[in-house]
């Protein structure tokens, strides 16, 4: 049984190119770490995690980009599975942010990050 | 499946007018070379550049590294799936240029990767500062897609290889070491007292600058599977991962894989090494439920009383890791993880972005988050601009004379997590 899915995103890439597909929700002004403190707000709730939030080796504190699947449905529990997931990953995020701050990137730069965040969860999902 | 792994050790590297080896020499026709690699209308150029250890070089971005090899006898040649057809392989002989190797080099994205200095402080974390490095500079056409850009860019080192290695096919090997895997009933009765040990071979597999291929397959899109050990020995897993230079498996590292060779010189001794099972790192959460407990089943058929475990990447593929471990052990197997760490510049934080009680057996390839800091170098083959830019590297990285100050993540090879570095820990 494969679950629809929402996209949590702050990359404009994802948003223009899935929206027509998937239920998109864009956060323009939210950092990498709001988009995961997003997705585990839904797993709160009772949405299943459908995407790896930390996929691609790309460190969170190299890319602003980010994008994770949940699901659309929401069920009566907390899949513990996905909980640990998002837990772990805020952690790992929180430990390189605070090691290290994102740098500022040229343009340039920043399409290759927004590209391959975009690629990545487009094959997840298909 | 038995192989003989015919080694001719490579001393120098040097441009010639005819392609051959002699006394220890690799003599390189440039032209031949470069005819042998060019017609890819997406690269707009190709240019052929040594570099030696000891020199003042640094090569950067670097793509991937590969050995030159070539079929002897047996079924098959080098890279099934991409240069020769895909006759299964690893059996019969095969000769290797041991201490030369292919570089490939060209700014696909703008942020990374892969640093190699061939001296100074550099080069202690890199295996590839004591090889002869024939340097492939690729240059695309413009507005290449990436991903058409890294499988030009990755083909090109492939051909290059194989038409190098074709140079020691008639070449007396200075050293023969034979390795065989037999079909597991026989396996298990050769050796029916010692442990059985499996090698559970994580391949990278998240998607663009992300893939590993596997006989010319993408491995996001294998179920697990079996694997002779001596298969991988002539290609049959290449690399098209260009993400995280200091833990990713460039080409080289799989036909090399220290996991496997460390596992055949103990084989027979204290252990019987069974073999290999290939498992993938997707992003999908019930992809990665999928092949954990198929790798589990796996395992548990091949009826092993243990498992080394090792993973490629970041992030998404520690939870993969930590899936595998969880749930060989829940069927009494015992199981060997092998990994790097993201522990912060000074060590102290949690080293993977997932854990697990089950996990108490943990090889370290170390701390990519160490800082370092490269002398400047005489001469730079790439782009230096990418360093300012680099996985690991921040804005000011780059000195004005040229010395980069940057984490060792940017290092290619730095904390290799099949052990092909020099960086671990020891203690319990």
């Amino acid at each position: 049984m494969k679950l629809k899915p929402v996209i949590l995103t702050n990359n404009p890439l994802t948003k223009s190119s899935l929206e027509n597909k998937y239920s998109v929700l864009y956060k323009k002004e939210a950092s990498l770490l709001d988009i995961l403190m997003f997705a585990r707000d839904y797993v709160h709730k009772g949405h299943r995690l459908l995407t790896h939030p930390l996929m691609g080796s790309i460190k969170p504190n190299q890319t602003p980009f980010k994008s994770v699947a949940v699901s659309k449905e929401c069920f009566n529990d907390v899949d513990l599975l996905s909980l640990e997931i998002i837990e772990e990953s805020i952690l790992k995020a929180e430990q390189l942010i605070k090691s290290k701050k994102t740098p500022v990137y040229t343009d340039k730069v920043l399409e290759d990050f927004s590209l391959i965040d975009f690629d990545l969860i487009k094959n997840a999902l298909n | 499946m038995r192989l003989e792994l015919g080694k001719i050790f490579i001393k120098d590297v040097q441009f010639s007018d005819e392609t051959r080896v002699e006394n220890g020499i690799l003599y390189i026709n440039k032209e031949e070379l470069l005819k042998e690699v060019s017609g890819d209308e997406r690269l707009r150029s190709i240019d052929v550049e040594l570099a030696k250890p000891g020199e003042e070089v640094r090569i950067i971005p670097v793509k991937d590294v590969i050995e030159p090899r070539v079929k002897v006898e047996g079924k098959g040649g080098i890279f099934p799936g991409f240069i020769s057809k895909v006759d299964t392989v690893g059996s019969g002989r095969t000769h290797v240029l041991k201490g030369a190797a292919v570089v490939t080099t060209g700014k696909i994205v703008g942020f990374q990767e892969g640093i190699i200095d061939m001296t100074g402080e550099g080069a202690k974390y890199t295996p590839f500062s004591k090889t002869n490095n024939i340097v492939l500079v690729c240059e695309p056409v413009d507005n290449l897609p990436q991903h058409e850009h890294e499988e030009a860019v990755r083909m090109v080192g492939f051909k290059a290889a194989c038409y190098l290695g074709r140079a020691g096919k008639n070449v007396e090997p200075d050293e023969i070491k034979v390795y065989e895997t037999l079909p597991l009933l026989e396996q298990v009765n050769m050796y029916p007292h010692l442990p059985k040990v499996v090698y559970v071979y994580m391949l990278q597999s998240q998607g663009l600058l992300h893939d590993t291929y596997v006989y010319g397959v993408d491995a996001k899109k294998i179920i697990p599977t079996f694997i002779y050990p001596t298969e991988v020995f002539d290609g049959a897993i290449v690399s098209g991962n260009c993400v995280s230079a200091c833990d990713k498996n460039p080409t080289y590292v799989h036909m090399n894989n220290p996991i496997i060779e460390d596992l055949y010189e103990r084989h027979g001794k204290d252990i019987n090494f069974i073999g290999c099972i290939i498992t993938n790192e997707n992003v999908y959460l019930a992809d990665k439920e999928r092949s954990s407990n198929y790798t589990a089943k796996l395992v548990e058929f091949l009826g092993a009383d243990a498992a080394i475990i090792s993973e490629e990447g970041f992030g998404n593929p520690d939870a993969d890791l930590v899936m595998n471990c969880n749930k060989i052990e829940e069927k009494g197997i015992k199981t060997v993880l092998v990994t790097d760490e993201y522990a912060g510049r000074d060590g102290a934080s949690q080293s993977l972005a997932d854990s697990t009680p089950k996990g108490d057996a943990v090889v370290t390839a170390g701390n990519a988050n160490e800082l370092i800091l490269l002398p400047p170098m005489k001469k730079i083959i790439g782009h230096v601009e990418a360093a300012d830019i680099i996985a690991g590297g921040f804005a000011g990285s780059l000195r004005e004379d040229g010395s980069i100050e940057a984490e060792i993540q940017v290092i290619t090879g730095a904390t290799s997590e099949v052990g092909f570095g020099y960086l671990s820990a020891k203690g319990f």
